[in-house]
């Protein structure tokens, strides 16, 4: 299952908190898309998802200060 | 001779945007996500500069009073202070950057900041913060007030970091993915790579300590500091005196665009406008923001970065108190609402 995250426009650390909040809804393997423009989660959001265990899939910016990023729910 | 903080300023703008040198995140994430790097990296510059600082003291370049205490108003200020960055976004210097992101929410919260501090040192609340800071102990330095040398406030200081760093890069290094880099060199470097904030903090602590020499060669004898500066720009702009305009004012100014450059140059700047609730946050965080710091006699970078290095009560109490805010701000910003959304949606499933 995919699901997405529009948290364009909220500013830290917001994104981050709304991204784990999902994350504990989803079922090993599933896969959440996040697009968020703070940047500070370029840093934030990857630390914590690889530090818990999560596998990144993907991750580019797409735009001027505008990134996604998909994990993959407990997958490393 | 003041444009040398338009360049220490841009120096520093430049090194926190790309080193995500956030002090609000930092001391907010001791406590939501009890990770302590960055309180770690901001004690690593402040001991780099104090480290600078006294040996440039020692050689006779400058000279440094501590003055007195006003320690009730240095508490309660900070305290203040602590809540307004976590309303903000950013604490003073971090507000000052992320403008220079494009973030108008932290335009705002910088209008509110400087509104703030300018009413409270020559505003309709200047009489608030001079009575509240004449409750005083006569001395601010810890050498003089303990008889313990400062070097021996550093010395202790020094080892103390040092084992912490050493703890710190000793433990096991989860990778963590980065962005794909579309550049090499000196460029992948300065507008690509992910900065260690350790790294980050060495060059914060160095530029702290140029600060001090620049800013006393035009007769400013001090080193980084927002607030006053902050205010100066308003409180020029509206008498038009040149009295205000300091050496203080070149750097936050300098600050904002060496945000800006490094924002640009990293495809990071865009200009963001936040929504009405982030809006109204933002500003009434700027105002508590401009009430704390004023009241306190400096901000997270002012007492936290530049006071703690100079070995006084006025910069760790500070520190102390800034934390705590912070905390106090978190928990009701962060903490709390999800703690009811996930008891509100536990108690909703049982009725179903």
């Amino acid at each position: 299952m995919k699901k997405k995250l529009e948290v364009i426009g909220e500013i830290c650390p917001f994104p981050l908190i709304e991204a784990k909040r999902e994350m504990e809804q989803m079922n090993d393997g599933d896969e959440l898309i996040i697009n968020f423009d703070c940047t500070q989660a370029t840093e934030s959001i990857p630390r914590w998802a690889a530090e818990s265990g999560h596998k990144i899939t993907n991750f580019e910016q797409t735009d001027d200060a505008t990134w996604t990023i998909t994990i993959k729910k407990g997958a490393l | 001779m003041l444009l040398t903080g338009l360049i220490c300023g841009v120096l520093l703008g430049f090194v926190m945007q790309r080193g995500r040198f956030c002090l609000t995140g930092g001391f907010r994430d001791m406590y939501i996500a009890k990770d302590n790097r960055m309180f770690y990296a901001l004690l690593i510059a402040i001991t780099v500069q104090s480290v600078g600082v006294f040996t440039l003291i020692h050689f006779g370049l400058f000279d440094f009073s501590a003055g007195q205490f006003s320690w009730l108003a240095t508490i309660i200020g900070s305290f203040i202070f602590g809540i307004g960055i976590v309303f903000a976004g950013g604490c003073a210097t971090g507000t000052w950057y992320r403008a220079g992101e494009g973030l108008l929410g932290s335009w705002i919260a910088l209008f509110g900041y400087m509104f703030m501090s300018a009413v409270m040192k020559t505003g309709f609340l200047a009489p608030v913060d001079s009575s509240m800071k004449a409750i005083a102990l006569p001395t601010n330095s810890m050498s003089e007030s303990t008889g313990i040398p400062t070097v021996v406030f550093i010395a202790l200081l020094v080892f103390i970091v040092t084992t912490i760093v050493y703890k710190e890069l000793k433990k096991p290094k989860v990778v963590i993915p980065s962005l794909k880099p579309k550049y090499t060199g000196l460029r992948h470097l300065l507008f690509e790579k992910r900065w260690h904030p350790f790294v980050t903090a060495v060059l914060v602590g160095i530029i702290a300590i140029i600060a001090w020499p620049l800013s006393a060669a035009t007769g400013r004898v001090y080193g980084l500091g927002i607030t006053t500066p902050s205010a100066n720009i308003l409180q020029f702009a509206v008498t038009g005196d040149m009295d205000f305009i300091n050496w203080g004012v070149f750097l936050v100014l300098g600050i904002f665009f060496g945000s800006y450059i490094a924002a640009k140059g990293s495809r990071e700047f865009r200009f963001r406008m936040p929504d009405a609730k982030t809006g109204i946050t933002s500003f009434i965080g700027g105002n508590l923001m401009g009430f704390g710091a004023s009241l306190a006699g400096g901000c997270s970078i002012g007492n936290g970065l530049v006071m703690t290095a100079m070995m006084t009560w006025q910069g760790w109490f500070s520190l102390l108190f800034i934390i705590l805010g912070t905390w106090t701000a978190s928990y009701f910003v962060f903490i709390r609402p999800q703690v009811k959304k996930k008891v509100s949606a536990t108690s909703g499933a049982y009725l179903a």
